[in-house]
C-alpha cells in the first residue's frame, strides 16, 4: 500500500462493507418473509437519522454504550475480557434505585448525584473485584468467572427487588419511583440527559489514559506480552486489577445513569443487555474511543429506528436484533479482509 | 406431611432435576470438546434457542417428533458451520462471533415465531412422552423419577461415559486436546488443527441444538423466546466447573439441575425462598469451588487463540 492514507481508511471501508452486507441480507430475510426490504429499509433511515426526534432518541440511546465502553477500553486494552458487563451495569443500576430515594431527600442535589454515583460505582467494583484478583492471583480466565457473576447480579438483584428492599406497595416489584426534579438534569436547550457528556468524557479520558499514560501504556504491554512486563518489573497482578476495576465502575456507572436519567426505578427482570451489544462494539472499534462513537450511535439508530418501523410496517421488532446480530457478525468477518489487505 | 407425599415429592423433584439437567448436559458435553479443542463458544445460547425453535416448527407442521429432533440437529450443525468459518478460517475473535451468533439467532426465532404465529403461543400435542423402562421403574420413589423418562434423557446420560471415554481413550480425543493445549505441536506431528477444531465445534453445534430441540418437544411443547433462560451460559460455567471432564462436567449440570428443580418444588411445598435465591445458588458454589480449589485449574492453554502456521497466536 502506497498512500497512508488509504491504509488508514481500510478499517472503515471495510466496516463500511460489513453494515453494506448485513443490510443486503437483513433485505433478503425480509424478502422471504414478503415484505419490500426497500421500504423497511428508507422507512428506517427516514425515521431513525430523518428526524430531529429519532436522532435525540438514538443519542440518548447511545448513553449507556458511550459508559460501557470507556469500561471495556481499560480492559481491553490490557489483554482482558469482562464478558460480564450486565452483571457490574445491574449492580450499579440497583444501587442506585435502592439508594436514589433516600439520599435525594436527604443531600443537597448535585452531592446527591454525585453520591448516587459514586455508590454505583462502587457497587460495578466490587462486582468485579473476585473475578479480578482471581484473574491477577491465580490467572483464572477471567471471561468464565465474569460471566458467572454476571448471571449471579441477575439473581441476586431480581432477588433483593422482590423481597428485602422492595417498595411493597407497588405490584411489579420495583425500587419507589425518583421524582422528577431528582433525576438527571438535561443538557441546556435540549431534552438529552447529562449522561451523554459523560460518556463522551469518560470514554475520550479513558481513550487518552490508555494512549498517553504510563498506566495505559502499562496495560497495553500486559497485553502484548505478560513475560515482558514482568521483567520489566512491573507490578502485573496489580494493574490487572486496576484494569477491571476500571471497566466494572464505568459498567455500575452506567447503570446509574439509566435509572438516574431514564427509568427513574429499579425493576425486577429488569435488563436491557448492553453488554451483548457494547463487548463486540469495542473490539470492532479497534479499541479506539473516537471509533467507538460512531459505532455506538450506528447501533442505537438500528434499535430506535427499528422500533419505530416496527410499529408501522408490522414487522416484529426482533428483527432490529437480527440486523444487529448480522452487523456483528459481518464486521467481524470483515476484519480478516481489513488486516489482508493491509499485510499485502 | 405424610410420608407417602413425602416420597411423592422427593420422586418428583428427582425426575425434574433428572429432566432439567439434561438439556444443559447435552449443550455442556458438546461444549466441553469445543473447549479442550481451544475455542470458547459463547453462540450456545442462540444455537439452544434456534434448536428449539426449528424443531418445535418441524415438528408440529410435520406432526412427527422425530423430524424436529434431526431439524435441530441440522440447524445446530449449521450454525456450528458458521461458528467454525468465522473462528477457525477467518479466525475472527471468538467472543464477537460467539455474542453476534447468540443475538442473530436467538433473534431470528423469536423474529420468525412472530411472523409465523403471531401472538399466539400453539402447544405440541403428544410432545413430552416419556418411556418406562419395565422391572426398574417400579423401584420405589427412584424407580419412577429415574426410569420413566423422555427417551434423549436416556440418551444423554448414557453418552456421558461414552463421551468420557471419547475424550481420553480415543484418538479423535487425544488430538482434541493436542489442537487445545499447544497446536503447532499438533501440527508439526501431522494434526490438522483446523480439520479437528471444525469437527469439535460442529459437534458442539449439534449437542447445542438437540438441548434446545427437547427443551421445546421433551420437556415444554411449546416455544417461547425466552425458552433457553441462559442455559447456553449455565453449560459453558458448567465446562469450567467439570474442567472439560464429561464425568464431572455431568455433577456440574446435575446441580443446576438440581436448583432449578428446587424452585418449583419449594413452592409445592409452600416454603417461601425465592427462586431468584435458589438460581444464584449453584453459581455461589461454583465460585466458593474456584476459590477452594483455585491454583489447579488447568485450562486448555489455546483457549480463544487462534492458530494461524508459523505464528505465536496473539
Amino acid at each position: 500500500m502506497h498512500n497512508a492514507h488509504l491504509v488508514a481508511l481500510k478499517p472503515a471501508v471495510a466496516s463500511i462493507l460489513a453494515i453494506l452486507c448485513s443490510l443486503i441480507t437483513s433485505g433478503i430475510i425480509l424478502l422471504f418473509i414478503g415484505r419490500n426490504p426497500l421500504v423497511y429499509f428508507s422507512l428506517l433511515f427516514a425515521k431513525g437519522i430523518g428526524t430531529p426526534l429519532g436522532v435525540i432518541e438514538s443519542i440518548i440511546r447511545m448513553t449507556p454504550l458511550l459508559i460501557i465502553s470507556a469500561g471495556l477500553l481499560s480492559c481491553f486494552s490490557a489483554g482482558l475480557w469482562n464478558i460480564g458487563v450486565e452483571g457490574q451495569f445491574l449492580v450499579g443500576a440497583m444501587l442506585a434505585g435502592w439508594a436514589a430515594p433516600a439520599l435525594s431527600a436527604s443531600l443537597p442535589y448535585p452531592i446527591y448525584l454525585f453520591a448516587t454515583a459514586i455508590l454505583g460505582i462502587a457497587g460495578g467494583m466490587a462486582w468485579i473485584f473476585l473475578p479480578a484478583v482471581l484473574k491477577a492471583r491465580y490467572d483464572i480466565n477471567e471471561i468464565i468467572t465474569t460471566l458467572m457473576m454476571s448471571w449471579v447480579a441477575i439473581n441476586l438483584t431480581a432477588w433483593l427487588v422482590k423481597g428485602p428492599i422492595n417498595d411493597l406497595s407497588s405490584v411489579p416489584a420495583q425500587t419507589p419511583l425518583i421524582p422528577l426534579d431528582h433525576r438527571l438534569p438535561m443538557i441546556p436547550l435540549t431534552r438529552i440527559h447529562v449522561g451523554l457528556i459523560m460518556g463522551i468524557a469518560s470514554l475520550l479520558g479513558t481513550h487518552w489514559v490508555i494512549r498517553r499514560t504510563t498506566l495505559g501504556y502499562r496495560f497495553r504491554v500486559i497485553s502484548a506480552n505478560k513475560q515482558a512486563a514482568l521483567r520489566a518489573g512491573m507490578r502485573v497482578p496489580r494493574i490487572i486489577v486496576y484494569s477491571l476495576l476500571i471497566s466494572g465502575g464505568f459498567a455500575g456507572l452506567a447503570g446509574v445513569s439509566e435509572v438516574l436519567a431514564i427509568k427513574g426505578l429499579f425493576q425486577a427482570g429488569w435488563n436491557p443487555q448492553y453488554g451483548m451489544t457494547t463487548i463486540p462494539l469495542v473490539f470492532l472499534a479497534r479499541l479506539n474511543g473516537w471509533a467507538v462513537i460512531p459505532l455506538a450511535f450506528f447501533f442505537s439508530f438500528l434499535a430506535v429506528g427499528g422500533e419505530f418501523v416496527a410499529r408501522d410496517l408490522d414487522v416484529p421488532v426482533f428483527f432490529v436484533h437480527v440486523m444487529e446480530g448480522l452487523t456483528l457478525l459481518f464486521f467481524a468477518a470483515s476484519e480478516y479482509f481489513a488486516k489482508r489487505r493491509i499485510l499485502k | 406431611m405424610s410420608p407417602l407425599f413425602e416420597s411423592a415429592l422427593i420422586s418428583a423433584m428427582l425426575a425434574s432435576t433428572i429432566r432439567g439437567t439434561t438439556p444443559i448436559l447435552l449443550a455442556a458435553l458438546g461444549e466441553a470438546y469445543v473447549e479442550r479443542a481451544g475455542l470458547l463458544n459463547l453462540g450456545i445460547e442462540g444455537m439452544m434457542v434456534a434448536g428449539a425453535f426449528s424443531s418445535f416448527v418441524v415438528a408440529l407442521n410435520l406432526n412427527n417428533l422425530l423430524c424436529g429432533f434431526l431439524t435441530a440437529a441440522v440447524v445446530g450443525l449449521a450454525l456450528g458451520l458458521l461458528f467454525g468459518f468465522l473462528t477457525i478460517t477467518l479466525r475472527a475473535n471468538q467472543i464477537v462471533v460467539g455474542l453476534g451468533l447468540t443475538i442473530f439467532a436467538h433473534s431470528m426465532s423469536s423474529f420468525l415465531h412472530r411472523v409465523i404465529f403471531g401472538n399466539q403461543f400453539p402447544i405440541l400435542f403428544g410432545a413430552g412422552g416419556t418411556h418406562e423402562i419395565p422391572l426398574v421403574s417400579q423401584i420405589p420413589v427412584l424407580g419412577q423419577a429415574l426410569f420413566n423418562q423422555h427417551g434423549l434423557v436416556y440418551l444423554t446420560f448414557l453418552m456421558v461415559p461414552l463421551m468420557h471415554a471419547g475424550m481420553y481413550k480415543t484418538r479423535f480425543g487425544l488430538r482434541i486436546r493436542a489442537v487445545g493445549e499447544s497446536p503447532w505441536a499438533a501440527d508439526a506431528a501431522g494434526v490438522s488443527v483446523d480439520r479437528i477444531r471444525y469437527r469439535a465445534i460442529l459437534l458442539g453445534g449439534l449437542m447445542a441444538g438437540l438441548g434446545g430441540a427437547f427443551l421445546a418437544l421433551g420437556d415444554l411443547a411449546f416455544f417461547v423466546p425466552d425458552i433457553s433462560m441462559g442455559r447456553g451460559y449455565i453449560a459453558i460455567v458448567v465446562v469450567m466447573l467439570g474442567k472439560w471432564n464429561p464425568l464431572k462436567v455431568c455433577c456440574g449440570a446435575l446441580l443446576f439441575g438440581m436448583a432449578m428443580a428446587l424452585t418449583s418444588t419449594l413452592q409445592v411445598t409452600g416454603i417461601k425462598i425465592s427462586p431468584d435465591f435458589i438460581l444464584m445458588t449453584p453459581y455461589l458454589v461454583v465460585i466458593v469451588t474456584l476459590l477452594l480449589f483455585a491454583r489447579s485449574t488447568n485450562l486448555p492453554s489455546s483457549l480463544c487463540i487462534p492458530y494461524e502456521r508459523g505464528q505465536k497466536g496473539q
